[in-house]
């Protein structure tokens, strides 16, 4: 297993890669419901084939402003220990297979908070792409999520 | 002496003869005192004679006083006349100045046709002169034929005389025949009767000299007070030439000032005329450039307005095209869409396939395919989106711009009809200024000719001035000669009076002697009456009558002599006449020269003149001083012809008393020859006598 399949998507300009196995599917985002008392990076929930699923903003999660919803911005729904999860992001349009071995962790300057949430960096083609760990992601208590886990 | 002697020795040897001795003595004695008596008449109408003779001189040097006196008049009436000539002319130059002041307002016609009239009146004058030259001509021709007449008369006289002598010879013949007492006797009364009407005739004769003589003393009179009255008309007269010469002189310098403002207004005439024909070729330029200005700014309208009418339909079209922009939008928007649903199931896809493992590979390589033609169509549409943005940008803009375009040229047209109304008023001003530039070089070119007019004019002025100044001149040369003629006239005339008073003194001697002929008339007459029966006397009468045929021929001769002078009169009359003709003459030039001046002064009346104030009063001043002038000649001439009133009047006196003196000369020579026949009869009565007395023995 030298390479393995990941869906890659940009949140504010940088490119993002996660594994198509802890995809479930992708979709463009209809209708977001608030919810009320949902942590700040919690848009709302959506109405996911036939599920309800909470929506994470990942510009919010990750430190960023909002940007208001188009064509390109999609919900990426996501299966990790059980819990569903749609993360908001700004695109998300490739598939690609990344070999394990062009997989660098991540720099010692990038350790902390931010660096939490990556698993490593990776070059594709000539393109950097940040491997997300999506259990730092998902690592949060909140009660909308754990409702909805 | 002898006679009588010899009368007494006849008378006394009759009365010794026949009749008784006192008879004889009577008669004798009788004869004597007729003798006696005749003697004295005879003395004393040698006396008459000579007081006649005396008169008749005194007459000839008032007469030739008077003719001198006349020469002066003629004189003086000459100058008068060149005088009135003169201030004439200066009056007319006077008018003719004024009417050239004038000529600024009023129209010169009138005045060139008052001038062209006076010059008609003045060649009507001179024609006057002609036919007063022909007529002084005529004269000259009578006064010859008047001298010739006095010849023919003087050889008639010539002739009498000799006639007279051939008488004389007869007489004597007859004399010693002559025998009857009693025809001597009755001759003797006859001669008697004759002497006594002879010296009656002559008393009254000699009275009416006597108040022909008055009358002359009158006339002169009257003739010394309007000599007077000419000195001081001459001297006034002459104050008022020299206020007229002042006054010319002040014109003279007026004139001067005025000819200087005069070439300097013509100077500037003739800027002003450079200029206005320099602004009517700059006018003219203006307004052709004006023009094709005008035409320019018209095509330029059009051409704005077809700008407009493009840009409008520019902008429609942009419009329009905006529209379809949007359109294509949101086509394109919808193929984006689709082209993101489609990357988006192959996605989905790939994910299936990927956890189908193998058995799904075929399918990811399907959803692979299907993403990249998904992606290159989302990059197509975004492609697309982005040149239809900047396309509608693009078309957004040319609206704007197509906009902005349509009010630059709603702006611009309505500037360039702004323009267009400019250029048509530049044009209308242009217009008006180029005919105003024409009216003002017409105006200039005719304000050159009237300034030219204007400086002539006023040369004109100085030259009558001038030709005043020479009036001027000759009027007081005038003057003096008429003062001359006045102080000449006042010296005959105070001549004539003293030889009218010498005349008186001798006519008062005549009368005198003719009233002691005409007693001594009375007394013969008585004796004669006595004398009538003796006859001694008879004989010396025709001694008498041979000796006064012989003083008949005497006295013929002396009239002959006398008739030589009248033929010698008679031609210095006409030598006189011709002096007058040469003057007329002489008019008739001066009236030519006026025709001339007065040519010259239709010229300048034609020529416009400058009306200065000053002049215009000096001129008045001028008129009055010449008027007064004209006035005092005026006088002068009245008083002159007065005066030849008056010297007519004594030449007529003159002439009376000369034929009173003529015929008194003939009562004088009629009362000689009664006496001589008394005297004849006298001695023939003597003799017979004697005769008488002797025979007896």
């Amino acid at each position: 297993m030298a390479a393995e399949t990941y869906i890659l998507f940009s949140v504010a300009a940088t490119t993002y890669a996660l594994r198509s196995h802890d995809v479930a599917h992708v979709e463009m985002i209809e209708q977001v419901t608030a919810v009320p008392n949902a942590a700040a990076f919690v848009d709302g929930v959506v109405f996911s084939r036939g599920v309800v699923v909470p929506a994470l903003n990942l510009r919010a999660r990750f430190g960023f402003e909002r940007a208001p919803h188009g064509v390109s911005s999609r919900l990426i729904v996501v299966r990790h220990s059980g819990r569903t999860v749609g993360l908001v992001v700004d695109a998300a349009r490739e598939f690609a297979s990344i070999d394990a071995a062009s997989i660098h962790p991540p720099a010692a300057a990038l350790t902390g908070l931010s660096g939490r949430y990556l698993e490593g960096v990776a070059n594709l083609g000539d393109r950097l792409v940040l491997v997300l760990n999506l259990e730092a992601i998902l690592e949060f208590s909140d009660p909308v999520l754990e409702q909805h886990a | 002496m002898k006679r009588q002697t010899m009368a007494k020795q006849k008378i006394n040897g009759r009365a010794s003869r026949v009749a008784p001795a006192l008879d004889a003595g009577i008669v004798l004695s009788q004869a004597q005192q007729v003798t006696a008596t005749a003697g004295v008449i005879s003395r004393i109408t040698e006396e008459v004679a000579d007081g006649a003779d005396q008169q008749g001189r005194t007459l000839d040097r008032a007469a030739n006083g008077l003719n001198e006196m006349v020469t002066s008049l003629k004189d003086t009436a000459g100058q008068a006349d060149s005088v009135a000539a003169s201030t004439d002319e200066m009056v007319s130059s006077i008018n003719e100045m004024a009417a050239s002041i004038e000529q600024v307002t009023v129209n010169t016609s009138s005045l060139s046709e008052l001038i062209t009239r006076s010059t008609t009146a003045i060649q009507q004058g001179a024609a006057g002169i002609q036919h007063v030259t022909a007529s002084s001509q005529e004269m000259a021709t009578a006064a010859q034929q008047v001298s010739a007449s006095i010849s023919t008369m003087a050889g008639f006289i010539k002739s009498v005389s000799r006639d007279t002598e051939s008488l004389t010879a007869s007489v004597n013949e007859t004399g010693a025949a002559v025998e009857e007492l009693a025809g001597s006797v009755k001759e003797v009364s006859s001669s008697a009767d004759d002497l006594a009407a002879s010296a009656e005739q002559t008393s009254s004769s000699i009275n009416e000299i006597a108040a022909s003589i008055e009358e002359v003393g009158a006339m002169t009179e009257r003739l010394v007070t309007a000599v007077e009255q000419n000195a001081a008309s001459n001297e006034q007269m002459a104050r008022s030439v020299q206020a007229v010469a002042q006054i010319g002189a002040r014109i003279t310098d007026v004139a001067r000032d005025a000819s200087v403002s005069s070439v300097q207004m013509e100077r500037s005439i003739q800027s002003v005329a450079n200029l206005a024909r320099s602004a009517e070729e700059v006018s003219r330029r203006v307004s052709k450039d004006a023009e094709e200005g005008g035409a320019t700014v018209q095509r330029s309208i059009q051409g704005i307005s077809r700008m407009r009418e493009s840009m409008v339909q520019g902008a429609a079209v942009m419009r329009e095209m905006g529209k379809r922009t949007t359109d294509i939008t949101s086509i394109v928007d919808t193929i984006n869409l689709i082209a993101e649903r489609t990357n988006l199931l192959s996605l989905n896809a790939s994910i299936e396939a990927a956890r189908a493992g193998d058995a799904g590979r075929g399918f990811a390589v399907v959803a692979e395919e299907i993403r990249n033609l998904a992606d290159r169509s989302a990059k197509a549409t975004a492609d697309i989106a982005a040149i239809i943005r900047a396309l509608q940008e693009v078309s957004q803009e040319a609206v704007t711009a197509s906009n902005d375009g349509l009010r630059v040229a709603d702006e611009s047209g309505a500037l360039a009809e702004a323009g267009a109304g400019g250029l048509r008023k530049i044009l209308d001003g242009i217009a008006e200024t180029v005919s105003l530039t024409g009216q003002i070089a017409v105006a200039t070119a005719e304000q050159r000719t009237a300034g030219q007019s204007v400086s002539t004019a006023i040369a004109a002025t100085a030259e009558q001035a001038k030709v005043i100044a020479a009036s001027t001149a000759e009027q007081a040369t005038g003057a003096a000669q008429i003062a001359q003629a006045t102080g000449q006239m006042r010296k005959v005339a105070q001549e004539v009076t003293k030889a009218i008073g010498e005349q008186g003194r001798a006519s008062r001697d005549i009368m005198k002697a003719a009233s002691g002929t005409s007693r001594l008339a009375v007394q013969l007459r008585k004796a004669t009456a006595e004398q009538a029966k003796s006859a001694s006397e008879i004989a010396q009468a025709n001694e008498s009558m041979r000796r006064g045929a012989v003083a008949t021929t005497k006295v013929l001769a002396q009239q002959s002599a006398a008739a030589d002078e009248v033929v010698r009169a008679a031609e210095s009359l006409t030598r006189l006449i011709q002096t007058v003709n040469k003057s007329v003459t002489e008019q008739a030039m001066a009236s030519s020269d006026l025709a001339q001046t007065s040519g010259a002064m239709r010229q300048q009346g034609e020529q416009a003149a400058k009306a200065l104030k000053e002049q215009s009063r000096a001129m008045k001043e001028m008129a009055a001083s010449s008027s007064n002038t004209a006035r005092q000649i005026k006088k002068i001439t009245s008083t002159n012809r007065q005066l030849t009133q008056s010297a007519e009047a004594v030449q007529q006196e003159i002439a009376e008393l000369r034929k009173v003196t003529e015929r008194n000369a003939g009562g004088v020579r009629q009362t000689r020859s009664s006496t001589a026949e008394l005297v004849r009869t006298a001695d023939a009565l003597t003799a017979v006598v004697n005769g008488l007395v002797k025979k007896p023995h």
